[in-house]
C-alpha cells in the first residue's frame, strides 16, 4: 500500500481569472479506492484532466506510476483505464468494432473478461454506439475501460445522469475490479452515497482547495456527535457548505 | 473586391478583367468561395454527416421556443438576406469586364435558390445512407442547368426572375416538412426492403479481423472518420465531368480541357476534404478542440499525426485509383483515345519517348502529390485546436486568392515580368531560407520536448533530403537547357517536397491535447 500511483505537488491552475485549481497536493497508495468529492465547479475534472495528461500543470507537478503523463502518454495512458462523464465514444463504430479497435491498444487486453462484461451488461455486438441509451453507452465505456485489467482506474463523474440500475452495474464492476484485484481506483462523483459505498479514502474539494482528505473510516470518526456517525453527504454539507458554489469549468 | 476597385479607379493602376480568366480568379474564385461558405454555415453543414439518414438540422434547436415553421424559415431568411447581400457588394464592388451587361436581381435569387434547396434538402431524413449526396446533386444541378439553358438563350431578366422566383417558397415547404418530421425523430427507413445489400455493404465496411498493431487500429480509425470523402467527392463529379468526352468529339483542346478538369479535381477537392481531416476530433464539444477519447489513446503525438498521414495517403490513392480507371475508360469509351493518342505520338516524337514518359509520369506524381498536399498540409493549424487561429488562415487564404489574380496582371500590364523572372533565383533563395529556418526551428523544438525520437527526426531528414536529390535529378535530366540554371533547380526541388508545415503537426497535437 506504500507505493504512490499518483503524487500530485501543489499543483495550481488558473482559467483566465478564475482559480481552477490552488496548491493542491494528494498522494494516491496503490490499491486504494480513492473517492474523489466535490460540488459542479469544484476542480474535479479539472485534476483529472491534469492527472491524464490533458491539461499541463502551470505551476506544481503531476507524476502517475511516477510518470509526468504530459512527458510520457503512452507510458501513463496505456496502464489507465478512463470513463469520463461525457462519455464520447465515437457513435459511428459497433460495439464489437470498438471492442476490436480498443484491444490494439493494450496488451494485456482480455477477450475472455471483455465477453463476460459484455454479456453481463447486455451489449448486442452489432449495435451502433450512437443508438445506443445512455446507461448503455456507459456500459460500453466501463467494458472499454476495464478490459484490460488496467493498473488505475479513473472514473469522473460516471455515474451521472444514469438510473439506479446503471449505477449498480457500474458501482458492480468498480468492486469486482477492487475485490478480485486490488487495483486503484480514483472516484470522483457528487452522488456521495456511491462514493460512500465503495471508497476507503475520501478526498473533498471545494473551489479548487483540497477541503479534507482523510481515509473514510477517520473522517466518520472525527464527525461522530453523540454517537451518531454522520453520512458523507452530511460531512460533506458541514464543510463545505452548497449555498455559494458557482457553476464554472471544473 | 473594394481595395482593387479602389486601386484600379482611384490610383490608376492599369488592371483590366476582359478575359474570362482574369475575371474568373478575382471575381468569381473569392465569390464563390464565399458563397460555399454561406452554403455550409446556414443550412448547418458544418455540424454533421451528408451520408446520414438523420437530418442534419442541429437537435439542440428542436428545445427553443419557436414554431416549426420558424425554425425551418428563419435561418432561410437570415441565408437568402445574406446571399442578397453577397450580390448586392458583388455587383456594386467587383471589377466587371468592359461593356458588360450585369444583371441587377436574378443572379441574387439564383444564389438565395440554391441555399433554399440546399438547407431544404440538407435538413431532409432519407431512407437511405448517403441519398441525400445524391437527390443534392441532382436537384441542384438541374436547377443550375435549367438556369444555364435560360441563359443560353439569352432570355430576358423578367424570365430568369419568373424562372428562379418560386424556388424560394417551394424550398421553405421543403424544409418546413424535413424539420417538422425531424422535430418529431422520424427518419424514414429502406434498409428492410434492401436487406441484402445493406449486408453486403455492411460486410465491405466492418471490420471484423483483429488489428496487429495501435497505430494499424488509429490509422483505420482516421479512415473510417475521414478517409472516404475525398474518393467519394471525386466520385460524385468524375461522371459530371467525364460525359463531356462525348461532347467534344475530336475537338483536341476540349478534350484536354477536360483531362486537365479531371486531373485537378482531386487536389482541389482535397482542399475541402482538409477542413475535416484537420480537425483533431470531429465528436469534440467545442468542434475545434480534442475530444478525451482520442486524447487518452495510449498514443504518442507522432503516432496521432502519423494515422492522419497515412489515412490521407490511403484517400488520395483510392481517389486517383478511381480518376485513372474512370478517365482510361472514358477515353476508350467516347472514342476520344484518339485524340489523345495522337498527340501523345507528336509529342513524344519532339522530345523522346523516355522524356515524353518521365513527363507525363511527373505530372501525374505531382497531381497525386498535391492532393496528399493539400489534404495534410493544414494540419499544422487545425490541429491547434485554435478557432481564431484557423479561421484566420481562412481569411488569409481567401485574401490571397483575392489579390493574386490583380496582382499578377499588375506586373504583366507593366512590363515587370522580366524583372520578376530576373529576380524569381532570389525570390526561391528567401522562401528557401525561409523554409528551412522554419524547420530548423520546429526540429529543435520537437527534439527538446521529445515529440519525435532521435531517429524518427534523422529518418526524416534523411528521407526529405533523398527526396529532393532525386526530384532534383530528374528536373535537370528533364530541363537540359542552358536557360534554367541547376541551382534554381535545386530550390524549386527543396521547395517543392513538404517540410517544415508536416513537421509542425506534432507541435500543433501536443498544443492542443496538453493544453
Amino acid at each position: 500500500m506504500s507505493e504512490s500511483v499518483i503524487t500530485v505537488s501543489e499543483l495550481t491552475r488558473r482559467f483566465d481569472s478564475k482559480m481552477a485549481l490552488d496548491s493542491v497536493s494528494l498522494s494516491l497508495p496503490h490499491g486504494a479506492v480513492y473517492g474523489l468529492v466535490g460540488a459542479n465547479g469544484a476542480g474535479k475534472t479539472t485534476l483529472i484532466k491534469h492527472i491524464l495528461g490533458l491539461l499541463r500543470a502551470e505551476s506544481g507537478s503531476v507524476r502517475v506510476f511516477g510518470l509526468d503523463p504530459v512527458a510520457d502518454p503512452v507510458g501513463v495512458l496505456s496502464r489507465i483505464g478512463y470513463l469520463s462523464e461525457e462519455n464520447d465514444l465515437p457513435g459511428w463504430m459497433r460495439v464489437d468494432e470498438l471492442i476490436r479497435y480498443s484491444r490494439a491498444f493494450y496488451p494485456a487486453w482480455d477477450d475472455a473478461y471483455a465477453e463476460e462484461l459484455r454479456q453481463s451488461f447486455a451489449l448486442e455486438p452489432a449495435a451502433k454506439i450512437k443508438n445506443l441509451s445512455k446507461g448503455q453507452k456507459a456500459r460500453v465505456g466501463m467494458l472499454i475501460a476495464l478490459s484490460y485489467r488496467p493498473d488505475l482506474l479513473v472514473l469522473d463523474e460516471p455515474s451521472s445522469g444514469l438510473d439506479p440500475i446503471v449505477r449498480r452495474d457500474i458501482l458492480g464492476a468498480i468492486i469486482r475490479t477492487i475485490a478480485h484485484e486490488g487495483r486503484t481506483v480514483l472516484f470522483s462523483s457528487h452522488l456521495l452515497e456511491e462514493v460512500e459505498q465503495v471508497a476507503d479514502h475520501v478526498t473533498m474539494i471545494d473551489r479548487g482547495k483540497i477541503v479534507l482528505s482523510a481515509p473514510l473510516e477517520e473522517i466518520r470518526e472525527s464527525h461522530r456527535v453523540d454517537g451518531h456517525t454522520p453520512s458523507l453527504d452530511e460531512i460533506f454539507v458541514a464543510r463545505v457548505g452548497m449555498s455559494d458554489v458557482t457553476p464554472s469549468e471544473e | 473586391m473594394v481595395t482593387i476597385k479602389i486601386a484600379v479607379r482611384a490610383r490608376g493602376l492599369p488592371i483590366y478583367l476582359d478575359s474570362p480568366e482574369s475575371f474568373g480568379f478575382v471575381v468569381m474564385v473569392p465569390v464563390t468561395a464565399t458563397f460555399t461558405y454561406l452554403l455550409a454555415v446556414f443550412s448547418f453543414g458544418l455540424d454533421g454527416d451528408l451520408a446520414a439518414r438523420q437530418s442534419m438540422y442541429p437537435p439542440r434547436m428542436f428545445t427553443r421556443p419557436l414554431t416549426t415553421g420558424a425554425l425551418a424559415g428563419l435561418p432561410m431568411l437570415y441565408g437568402s438576406a445574406a446571399m442578397f447581400v453577397l450580390w448586392a457588394v458583388t455587383r456594386l464592388f467587383a471589377l466587371w469586364p468592359t461593356g458588360s451587361h450585369v444583371p441587377s436581381l436574378w443572379p441574387a435569387l439564383m444564389l438565395a435558390s440554391l441555399l433554399a434547396w440546399t438547407q431544404a434538402l440538407t435538413w431532409l431524413p432519407y431512407p437511405l445512407p448517403g441519398l441525400r449526396i445524391i437527390v443534392a446533386v441532382l436537384w441542384l444541378g438541374t436547377i443550375d442547368a435549367i438556369a444555364i439553358l435560360a441563359l443560353h438563350f439569352n432570355a430576358r431578366e423578367s424570365l430568369m426572375l419568373g424562372i428562379l422566383a418560386p424556388q424560394i417558397p417551394l424550398a421553405y415547404l421543403v424544409a418546413r416538412f424535413a424539420v417538422a418530421r425531424a422535430r418529431r425523430g422520424d427518419v424514414p427507413d429502406w434498409r428492410g426492403t434492401l436487406v441484402r445489400l445493406t449486408q453486403v455493404a455492411d460486410a465491405a465496411s466492418h471490420r471484423r479481423e483483429d488489428f496487429g498493431n495501435s497505430a494499424m487500429a488509429q490509422a483505420w480509425f482516421e479512415w473510417r472518420r475521414h478517409g472516404r470523402s475525398l474518393p467519394v467527392w471525386v466520385a460524385i463529379l468524375l461522371p459530371f465531368e467525364l460525359v463531356l468526352l462525348w461532347v467534344a468529339g475530336d475537338s483536341t483542346s476540349l478534350v484536354f480541357t477536360i483531362l486537365l478538369a479531371v486531373l485537378l479535381t482531386p487536389p482541389f477537392m482535397a482542399t475541402f476534404a482538409a477542413a475535416s481531416v484537420s480537425k483533431s476530433s470531429a465528436s469534440a464539444s467545442d468542434s475545434y478542440g480534442m475530444s478525451p477519447f482520442i486524447a487518452t489513446r495510449p498514443l504518442t503525438n507522432a503516432e496521432l499525426v502519423a494515422a492522419k498521414l497515412k489515412m490521407a495517403a490511403r484517400s488520395t490513392a483510392a481517389a486517383w485509383v478511381l480518376v485513372l480507371i474512370a478517365v482510361a475508360l472514358a477515353l476508350e469509351l467516347s472514342g476520344t483515345s484518339v485524340v489523345v493518342l495522337e498527340r501523345w505520338h507528336r509529342f513524344s516524337a519532339v522530345v523522346g519517348d523516355p522524356r515524353a514518359v518521365v513527363l507525363l509520369l511527373l505530372i501525374l506524381w505531382g497531381c497525386i502529390a498535391s492532393t496528399w498536399t493539400q489534404l495534410v498540409q493544414s494540419l499544422y493549424i487545425g490541429l491547434t485546436g485554435r478557432a481564431a487561429l484557423i479561421n484566420g488562415s481562412v481569411v488569409l487564404v481567401l485574401g490571397f486568392f483575392v489579390l493574386f489574380g490583380p496582382f499578377a496582371q499588375w506586373i504583366a500590364e507593366t512590363g515587370r515580368l522580366g524583372e520578376i523572372w530576373s529576380a524569381l533565383p532570389l525570390v526561391f533563395a528567401a522562401l528557401v531560407a525561409l523554409k528551412m529556418i522554419a524547420a530548423v526551428w520546429i526540429g529543435t523544438r520537437l527534439y527538446d520536448r521529445r515529440l519525435l525520437s532521435d531517429r524518427t527526426l534523422v529518418t526524416g531528414a534523411a528521407c526529405w533530403s533523398l527526396a529532393v536529390f532525386a526530384l532534383y535529378g530528374v528536373l535537370v535530366w528533364l530541363l537540359d537547357t542552358p536557360h534554367i540554371p541547376h541551382y534554381l533547380l535545386m530550390l524549386l526541388a527543396i521547395l517543392s517536397i513538404p517540410l517544415a508545415r508536416l513537421s509542425a503537426a506534432p507541435l500543433a497535437l501536443a498544443s492542443n491535447r496538453h493544453k
